[in-house]
């Protein structure tokens, strides 16, 4: 790694990557751009093709890097097949295109299913995360070793930076829902777990974990019914399947509930999405729980949107008053599952960026840079985290974000996203009717 | 001019005005964004009750002759093909704006959906879709084997038309064969496209303003799974049947107002592909043929449509299939339509197809991801959808084993050589397929032929029987 990444990702464990405006730290922020593509140009099969492609031979300004930035569906580019026929071999030599590292010490014998597969990659040091998305294929996003540890740390570091949670709080986890289990998330989780929360006092509150295997298997049959190769009884134990799972996190939901009210009088430290937060809540008023029975420096960390959840208008409110949240205790942060730095939300409800994460703001089309001199301008969102050595780290998202460049009125000098982040998807609408169109939904009937 | 909205963004949004039973609504009450291209248009309030035709009244095409009819269209056409006709001209700027289509292609696709008026081919659809097209104009008597009598009549349907975006003259189609039937009939227009079918109505009101016709026309924008729209006007109370062009996410919206009186004639998305035997490989210009031929399929209306080819599969080794893949790519990236400036791929698109040139242990990547033409050599489909000129060469052992590739949503197959079709075609339709075409003839067809498995007009009509005793 060059001295200029080393220099900005410095500011993380010193706790200063807020600490510093966009003018002093830009210079510096392309000079270690310069050194990541420097360093990944001749190892990353994809860098490089993007690099020739492009024409990009040095990076000498943010303009050079824009055509470098991959978007989302970069990492899960390999074809379905390879999942549902089990081409472990193809899916490697996928995987080799887009990381820094090597893959022919990766093993793949006796490699049955995609569990196994990131099991043998694990072992030759390639730690790859699977998406939990149960529509479409998963993307797999490789990490090294480094980049776990750092994604740890950095974590625990933005929520102490972002709310009143301190390390050594021994607060009594609570939480509900279904969570996807992955290097990242187990490394990240961890880290969460051993800063904040007693660990005496864990108890059983998430539905069993959803593993990539399980989702592989879900996808290889709904290709076998598009492709009318099903039989009826397979559709209908795959509904079974889907009826039991369901029925199993109804069941953790009352479990996740018993654990709150046993240890309502706590500090807890509540994990979820809103929607199966809203859900929790729910539960514990109707268990005769209120605000007034929760302690009041009671801690949240809110993630994602409410991702098709339905819930009334006020369920933000019916949870913070519930379990007695307040904003100091609250910690939100925006990120992207393709780079792994947080962007921690300040007490004016700002999004902000640490220096070792360059925020691109791009035009809608994605294919220039729109000027950052302006005060607070909307823009696509792009990032590169120069903390990724494993795989690049440059992305561009299909978020639409209004950011400021200069300092903000919480204090920080560092850059900050407003509240008000929109995906272009859904701005847009799904008014979309046409003769022409893939094997969709309507035939595979499952989603 | 009615007041305007409060959120009229900076550039004046063009005016899409209704049509409701002959008369042209203006207002700019309602700013709506095209789905495509993100462009506001204006529109006026929709008034629902308006659109209804009550079912106390009869239709008012139901006593006007078949001949009659189709000599109105006929007529109609002639006006919409007549060079300076001010509706169409100022329509296809504006379409030009919010569909993915430009200027040229739309203009075509109106001289061509125009074509489709001429007499003899109305009457030919006519007499292909109704074994006695009588039926249409009288109540036709028969007799059954046993003596017993009855008469026969294809009434007058209530059609709700949902128009799809991506054919900017469907819409005069539909128009035609919503006459044809006599239905009454309402036509919900497309965000890529909320112009030109009210541009053709007022060309026809021009000819005759009152025609029963006109008369029997209303053509109107909602955003399409408005429910306040949607759950008041799909009632059996009201239409007979929804004319739906579209799928996924537009058909699984509507179904939910399916039931016993009102139900759904589907034009669903369909997928096209090819099929290329290893006879393809018998000498260079047979190979050349069948790539020249293979392009046209894939090339034509931008890759827009849906009897466009995205897939071929085709007999031969990976080494043989490369040669074709190449020419193949060549052929596309000559541009054989004319269609000019190309619209580039989408990020994600590209992306797709790049890590595949990189693997290439596995594939084959011919031409560029620059919207005029890339074949991808593969042995398996690739799972994206080929877009912008983008052809996927999946090497089969054999063609029928391009068979499990093949779905309900499979519209058209394109052949080669000719001569296999016969042999394909039963597992073909078995499979779902819907035509099978000499490769390079995708675009083509016999007039009158059914379309996505079903003779259409047939569909429309409410079957009514008198028995008459034995």
């Amino acid at each position: 790694m060059g001295d200029c990444v080393n220099e900005l990702l410095a500011h993380m464990p010193r706790r200063t990557g807020f600490e510093v405006s966009h003018a002093q730290v830009q210079k510096l922020q392309i000079a270690a751009l310069s050194e990541r593509f420097d360093a990944m140009v001749g190892r990353v099969k994809l860098v490089r093709h993007l690099a020739e492609d492009a024409g990009i031979r040095r990076i000498t300004s943010l303009a050079d890097i824009v055509p470098m930035l991959l978007p989302h569906t970069a990492f899960k580019s390999y074809p379905e097949s390879f999942l549902t026929d089990r081409r472990w071999d193809r899916l490697t030599r996928w995987l080799g295109t887009i990381i820094a590292q090597p893959v022919t010490d990766i093993d793949l014998t006796g490699v049955e299913d995609l569990d196994q597969w990131a099991a043998a990659c694990a072992k030759a040091g390639i730690f790859v995360s699977c998406t939990s998305g149960t529509t479409g294929k998963p993307a797999m996003l490789p990490a090294c070793q480094t980049d776990l540890e750092f994604a740890a740390a950095e974590n625990v570091q933005a929520v102490q930076w972002g709310s009143s949670i301190r390390v050594g709080d021994k607060r009594t986890m609570a939480g509900y829902g279904a969570t996807a289990q992955s290097p990242r998330n187990n490394v990240t989780g961890g880290a969460l777990v051993h800063a904040f929360a007693d660990l005496a006092k864990l108890g059983t509150s998430s539905a069993p974990p959803i593993t990539i295997g399980s989702i592989t298997r879900m996808i290889t049959l709904r290709k076998s019914i598009a492709e009318g190769r099903a039989q009826p009884s397979e559709i209908g134990e795959f509904e079974r399947e889907s009826a039991v799972r369901q029925a199993a996190l109804a069941e953790t939901l009352g479990i996740a509930a018993d654990h709150v009210l046993a240890h309502h009088a706590d500090k807890l430290l509540i994990m979820a999405m809103w929607g199966p937060l809203y859900e929790l809540a729910e539960e514990v008023r109707r268990r005769g729980l209120t605000g007034r029975d929760f302690h009041p420096e009671n801690a949240v960390f809110l993630g994602g949107g409410l991702k098709g959840a339905k819930v009334p208008a006020n369920y933000k409110e019916v949870i913070f008053e519930t379990f007695n949240l307040s904003p100091e205790f609250t910690y939100q942060m925006y990120g992207m599952q393709e780079t792994q730095t947080s962007m921690p939300r300040c007490r004016h409800g700002r999004y902000h960026i640490p220096v070792w994460m360059i925020c691109l703001p791009l035009n809608k089309d994605g294919d220039a840079l729109v000027p950052t001199d302006a005060g607070e301008i909307e823009a696509r969102a792009a990032f590169f985290d120069l903390s990724m050595e494993g795989r690049w780290g440059g992305v561009i998202s299909g978020d639409k974000i209004s950011v400021d460049f200069g300092p903000c009125a919480c204090g920080s000098p560092s850059p900050s996203i407003a509240d008000t982040i929109a995906r272009y998807a859904d701005l847009e609408g799904d008014d979309k009717i046409a003769c022409s169109g893939t094997v969709d939904a309507y035939v595979s009937g499952i989603s | 001019m009615a007041r305007k909205a409060t959120t009229v963004p900076s550039a004046e949004p063009d005016s899409a005005p209704f049509f409701v039973k002959g008369r042209v609504i203006h207002g700019n009450d309602v700013i709506h964004r095209s789905r495509d291209l993100g462009v506001d248009f204006a529109t006026p309030r929709l008034n629902l009750d308006d659109l209804i035709y009550p079912r106390t009244e009869l239709p008012p095409l139901l006593n006007v002759p078949l001949s009659e009819i189709i000599d109105f269209l006929a007529e109609c056409g002639q006006k919409l093909l007549a060079p300076g006709s001010d509706h169409v001209e100022a329509c296809v700027e504006r379409m030009a704006k919010v569909s993915l289509q430009p200027a040229a292609t739309i203009r075509f696709m109106i001289a061509n959906a125009a074509e489709y008026l001429e007499r003899r081919n109305l009457r030919e659809i006519v007499e292909q879709n109704f074994s006695d097209p009588r039926a249409l104009d009288e109540w036709v008597t028969r007799s059954d084997h046993l003596g017993r009598r009855s008469a026969i009549r294809a009434f007058p349907p209530r059609l709700i038309h949902v128009l799809p975006g991506n054919a900017p003259a469907q819409g005069i189609r539909s128009i035609a064969q919503g006459a044809l039937v006599k239905a009454v009939n309402v036509f919900k227009m497309a965000s890529a496209d909320p112009f030109s079918t009210v541009a053709f109505l007022r060309t026809m009101a021009e000819v005759s303003p009152d025609h029963a016709v006109v008369r029997s026309m209303s053509a109107v924008y909602w955003r399409g799974g408005d429910e306040t729209v949607e759950r008041v006007m799909f009632r059996p109370q009201y239409f007979d049947k929804l004319v739906a062009w579209g799928g996924g996410d537009a058909i699984q919206n509507v179904m939910k107002y399916m039931g016993p009186g009102f139900q759904i004639v589907s034009f669903d998305p369909k997928t096209s592909i090819s099929m290329v035997g290893r006879e393809v490989f018998g000498s260079e210009d047979v190979l050349a043929e069948a790539a020249r031929r293979n392009a046209l399929d894939v090339a034509m209306a931008d890759q827009e449509a849906c009897v466009c080819s995205r897939f071929t599969f085709i007999e031969g080794t990976s080494e043989q299939v490369d040669r074709y893949c190449a020419k193949l790519a060549a052929e596309i990236r000559a541009d054989p339509f004319k269609a000019g400036d190309p619209r580039p791929l989408d990020r994600d698109l590209k992306q797709q197809i790049e890590v595949l040139r990189m693997m290439d242990e596995d594939y084959a990547v011919f031409g560029r991801a620059d919207g005029r033409g890339v074949v991808i050599r593969s042995d398996e489909p690739v799972d994206f959808h080929p877009l912008r000129k983008t052809s996927n060469v999946v090497c089969v052992p054999s063609l029928e084993d391009a068979f499990r590739h093949v779905t309900v949503a499979t519209q058209t197959v394109g052949v080669f050589p000719f001569n296999r079709m016969a042999s394909l075609r039963d597992h073909l339709a078995s499979s779902g397929a819907q035509r099978v075409v000499r490769l390079g003839e995708a675009g083509l067809s016999s007039v009158g032929n059914p379309h996505d498995a079903m003779y259409p007009l047939h569909r429309f009509v409410h079957w009514m029987a008198n028995e008459a005793g034995g």
